[in-house]
């Protein structure tokens, strides 16, 4: 898919619509699946769809391969707005208990749960058992941060921990995951 | 504060890529990632690191108005681009991110942070200045933002923008008011969605319709009002209306 995202991106640098629509069809469900998790409300998420694809128009020309596979990219601005829709939200909301409909609904909705889109992702990068090395909470805090947008504040008040021990754990997950991607030459620096 | 010390720069990247830099360490370090191609290269190693915690993300299939919506943003006729699209977004997003206590301030302050930081909109193209306006921010009785509405000075269309979805009783419609500052009756500018956005056509230009208009206002009707008529009820959003200029 990525070879075809690639020339697709490339001609979306050239102002093709025709290319963009097809780009757009091609990587929307994945983009607003990476904004929902974060963002557990459905028109929410559509928005920062929608601003993310007007700046993919805007800057495709600026696309560089160093910056990952043309999907890398875009999950990258999806996952920017998002958390930072998250955090204006956030700040928002501090004030009072409200909670969001949409977000109640699908609470239980196990495609989302982080936990499992974490073991499940290092099953298929083929690094399951090198990340065992680490502990369940490391590895909990891990996911919370990249598929919740979560911060270490959040992440030790989610699994009951000193705020010293959550970074530690986030430090620890990270670390773990470059030497096992070095190690199994997926990828490196 | 040095950031691109080797050590420090890969701890920074590393939490940017990840998500955990919060706040104005985040802000401030978007700002070293814009000059510094050593520290974007740092972070692109991380997200290309991070990018396999993507391999297992079960695709959401959005609904068919997310490309439509893209559309009008980017392809809108010259006429509505610019109160759909770069003036209207940069408002949008400043006005989402805060609360604000009150219309004419979250207006002025858009204005001057736009003035000051064209660029505070990382990705989106520069302007220089808004365009001359009339916008609205309508509170609900909570004292929530929930309604943006903008329009261009010489413009015959307004375009709304729920920041929170409105609770429409069924069988009923949202009718979108304007009332006069010398407090003469309020007149009926046209129904909106209860979420999203939304263009509404205007009779005439905003200059004419709202040189005297100092607030807008939300009721529930049992059906879109024509001119003359007046709200049934209470109004369940209100907020000033300004101009911006």
């Amino acid at each position: 898919m990525d070879d075809n995202l690639n020339e697709l991106l490339a001609r979306v640098a050239l102002r093709d619509r025709a290319a963009f629509e097809r780009l757009y069809r091609a990587s929307c469900a994945h983009l607003f699946s990476v904004s929902f998790r974060i963002l557990r409300n459905e028109s929410q998420a559509d928005e920062v769809l929608q601003e993310a694809y007007v700046n993919v128009w805007h800057s495709a020309a600026g696309y560089r391969a160093n910056a990952g596979t043309p999907m890398t990219w875009m999950i990258n601005i999806v996952r920017n707005k998002s958390i930072d829709l998250l955090r204006a939200r956030k700040s928002e909301l501090a004030s009072t208990t409200e909670l969001d409909d949409d977000a109640l609904n699908v609470a239980a909705d196990a495609a989302t749960e982080p936990h499992r889109l974490l073991d499940d992702s290092l099953v298929k990068a083929k690094i399951d058992a090198c990340m065992q090395a680490l502990s369940s909470a490391q590895r909990q805090a891990l996911a919370l941060a990249y598929y919740r947008g979560m911060v270490h504040t959040d992440i030790a008040g989610a699994l009951n921990a000193p705020l010293g021990t959550a970074k530690g754990w986030v430090r620890r997950g990270l670390d773990q995951l470059k030497s096992c991607l070095e190690a199994s030459g997926v990828t490196g620096p | 504060m040095n950031y691109l010390l080797p050590e420090r720069l890969d701890r920074l990247a590393r939490e940017y890529a990840l998500g955990t830099l919060a706040g104005p360490a985040r802000r401030r370090f978007e700002r070293v990632l814009r000059a510094s191609p050593a520290a974007s290269t740092a972070v692109d190693i991380w997200r290309q690191r991070l990018s396999v915690l993507d391999l297992a993300v079960v695709p959401m299939q959005p609904p068919e108005s997310t490309w439509r919506g893209i559309e009008r943003r980017l392809f809108a006729p010259p006429a509505r681009a610019a109160p759909a699209g770069g003036a209207w977004q940069t408002l949008r997003g400043l006005f989402s991110g805060r609360s604000l206590g009150g219309a004419l301030a979250g207006a002025v302050l858009c204005a001057l942070l736009l003035r000051m930081q064209p660029g505070i909109i990382d990705l989106e193209p520069r302007i220089d200045a808004l365009p001359q306006s009339y916008v609205g921010l309508l509170l609900d009785k909570t004292g929530k933002p929930t309604l943006v509405a903008s329009s261009r000075r010489q413009g015959r269309q307004i375009t709304v923008k729920l920041l929170q979805p409105l609770d429409i009783p069924a069988g009923k419609v949202a009718e979108l008011w304007a009332l006069p500052k010398d407090g003469a009756a309020p007149f009926p500018v046209g129904v909106i969605p209860a979420k999203g956005s939304a263009q509404v056509a205007l009779p005439d230009t905003s200059e004419k319709l709202f040189f005297s208009v100092s607030q807008l206002a939300v009721s529930f009707e049992t059906a879109p009002a024509k001119a003359g008529d007046a709200p049934s009820g209470a109004f369940v959003l209100i907020g000033h209306c300004v101009k911006v200029w």
